[in-house]
């Protein structure tokens, strides 16, 4: 049997460029489409990310010092977290407030803040989102994502690249003033990270 | 825009059927903590979908991708999804779709495009601003 793997891969940059090479390979062969790559990582998607991003979130809610670090610089207080991953990427909090609601986007392909929330979903990567959301951010939110922002509140979008990744900051919801980081981590969603949805209520 | 979460339920019960007779089937050791294990995972089980080899081939494959990881004497750390890796490499050559060295070219050309090659700048400021209308 041949033994095509001799020379042992080193570094995670190298190794995640071969199985990006072997991917665009098969998909040139029609051996098999990028949507059915995507379709079975989907099932696994949740394991990767999201919870690791919900805890960084519910420590800002309960740790002001904590938040002042995140959005200060996000990598650091990650690695502070026990969460990396990236190598040389910046990544960049940005927090919703009362008047102010943030959303993410990668408008040239598919930049995604992965060690805190996995793999992009199929439709952040899709022609569709990343105009539509930066020239019709409103309309989106309500009509794809059925997620209306208050008039009264500023809508910013922010452009992740390959060297800076952004994730929002969602609020914490009311009524949750008795419930710990564990309790409170359950309720951040994937898609309140990226500014797309809200965040469950207890 | 999500699919159903019973249809992701059903479609993960299939995947893991197949894999629940893998070799190395610890929870943690198939816990995914790359998204490249994950590209690589998915592609091994797309391409069996397709019919480009038995399941068995792969299940042997990457017993003997193990298994030479052992009689090396642990000189490289463990990482199931190496093994995976190298399991889908072989069966891929051993059945004809692609060759080692054209992979290992293809490789070369990843790793030569800058980091930064569709992305001329960080962008510091937002892309799009809607302000508040009130």
């Amino acid at each position: 049997m041949a033994s095509p793997t001799d020379t042992r891969l080193r570094t995670q940059a190298e190794i995640t460029a071969r199985v990006k090479a072997l991917e665009s390979m098969l998909i040139e062969k029609g051996i098999m489409t990028t949507a059915a790559i995507d379709r079975l990582a989907e099932i696994y998607e949740n394991e990767v990310g999201p919870q690791l991003g919900a805890q960084v979130v519910a420590r800002a809610w309960t740790d002001p010092e904590f938040k002042e670090r995140l959005l200060a610089d996000a990598s650091a207080a990650c690695t502070e977290m026990g969460i990396g991953g990236l190598q040389g990427e910046e990544m960049v909090v940005v927090e919703n407030t009362d008047t102010v609601h943030n959303a993410i986007v990668c408008t040239l392909c598919s930049c995604y803040p992965w060690p805190v929330l996995g793999l992009p979903p199929n439709w952040y990567k899709a022609p569709a989102y990343r105009a539509r959301i930066v020239r019709e951010p409103r309309k989106v939110l309500a009509e794809d994502f059925g997620f209306p922002v208050p008039d009264d509140v500023e809508v910013r979008i922010w452009d992740s690249s390959s060297e800076l990744r952004y994730w929002v900051l969602p609020q914490r919801p009311a009524g949750t003033e008795d419930l710990g980081a564990f309790e409170l981590a359950a309720l951040v969603t994937r898609d309140s990270m990226i500014g797309v949805g809200p965040v469950r209520t207890p | 825009m999500r699919p159903d979460a019973t249809e992701i339920g059903d479609a993960r019960r299939r995947v893991e059927a197949l894999v629940c007779d893998l070799p190395g089937g610890g929870v943690d050791e198939r816990a995914f903590s790359e998204p490249w294990e994950l590209r690589a995972f998915a592609m091994a089980v797309a391409a069996y979908h397709e019919g480009r080899y038995e399941w068995a081939e792969f299940q042997l494959s990457l017993v003997q991708a193990i298994t030479q990881w052992e009689e090396g004497g642990a000189g490289e750390p463990w990482s199931y999804y190496e093994h995976w890796l190298t399991a889908l490499e072989t069966v891929l050559a051993d059945n004809g779709v692609l060759s080692d060295a054209a992979i290992d070219a293809r490789t070369r050309e990843v790793l030569a495009v800058p980091r930064n090659a569709n992305h001329h700048e960080a962008h510091r400021e937002p892309v799009a601003v809607s302000p508040a209308r009130r």
